[in-house]
């Protein structure tokens, strides 16, 4: 469920929806949730100072009830 | 009707289209949010001091929150870009949840009891502070309780209460 609202919220925000992908982690650390998107979008998911990335996380980890890890990524960046 | 108010009242009528507009798309971005997360809520939408705002009644959702609005600041955050992203312009909409701050309706209503108290004493109106939709809510439904009248006067955003005597 996690993921699908990340990515709700991240395709929301985007210019190219249709290229988020969204991979849950899990470790012992807790979940990451690692987001892909189109290397023109990642300014927005990150936003000015990291603003929107910090806003991701915290709605993101509200909903989860625990601290949950969000990684952005360009989708072109090699693994 | 000259053209430059005719011009005025078309302004006024595209703002207000804008703002619904904008009402719209957001409304969509948060409930989609609150079907995947499973979580009941009304949203509401409306217009207020030339800004949409927005509110999620639920009455669950003090996680969405958060313990001193930060998740809500975060949320009205994501869905302004959101709405950015939709139509393309710069949003300020406003969100609330459940009628955040409840410390701060429990004060108002405080205010109001106290306003109510000292009308009912000297049977003069009084008028209160400059006070946002959501503050003056809270001041009518009290004064409402206690079976007393209030109205608003003024245009935002001096818009204030006046509690009047029986």
């Amino acid at each position: 469920m996690i993921d699908e609202a990340l990515e709700h919220l991240v395709k929301g925000i985007v210019d190219n929806p249709e290229e988020v992908v969204i991979t849950e982690k899990s470790s012992r650390g807790g979940t990451t949730l690692e987001v892909r998107v189109h290397p023109e979008d990642i300014g927005k998911v990150i936003g000015r100072n990291g603003r929107t990335a910090k806003a991701l996380r915290t709605v993101v980890s509200a909903i989860a009830g625990r601290s949950v890890r969000v990684d952005l990524i360009e989708a072109d960046e090699v693994r | 009707m000259s053209e430059a108010v005719d011009e005025k009242v078309k302004d006024k009528k595209s703002l207000i289209s804008q703002l619904e507009e904008e009402g719209d798309v957001a409304a969509d971005y948060l409930e989609g949010l609150l079907d995947i997360a499973d979580l009941d809520g009304d949203i509401d939408i409306d217009v207020e001091n030339d800004r949409a705002a927005l509110a999620i009644a639920g009455g669950k959702l003090n996680h969405l929150v958060g313990g001193r609005g930060e998740v809500l600041d975060a949320l009205q955050e994501l869905t302004r870009l959101a709405v950015q992203t939709s139509l393309g312009e710069r949003s300020r909409l406003m969100l609330d949840i459940d009628s955040f701050r409840s410390d701060k309706k429990a004060e108002l209503a405080e205010l109001a009891k106290e306003t109510a108290k000292e009308v009912k004493k000297s049977g003069e109106a009084i008028k209160l502070r400059p006070m946002n939709a959501f503050e003056r809510k809270v001041v009518h439904d009290t004064i409402q309780e206690i079976g007393l009248t209030s109205e608003s006067e003024g245009e935002d955003p001096d818009r204030c209460v006046v509690v009047l005597p029986e």
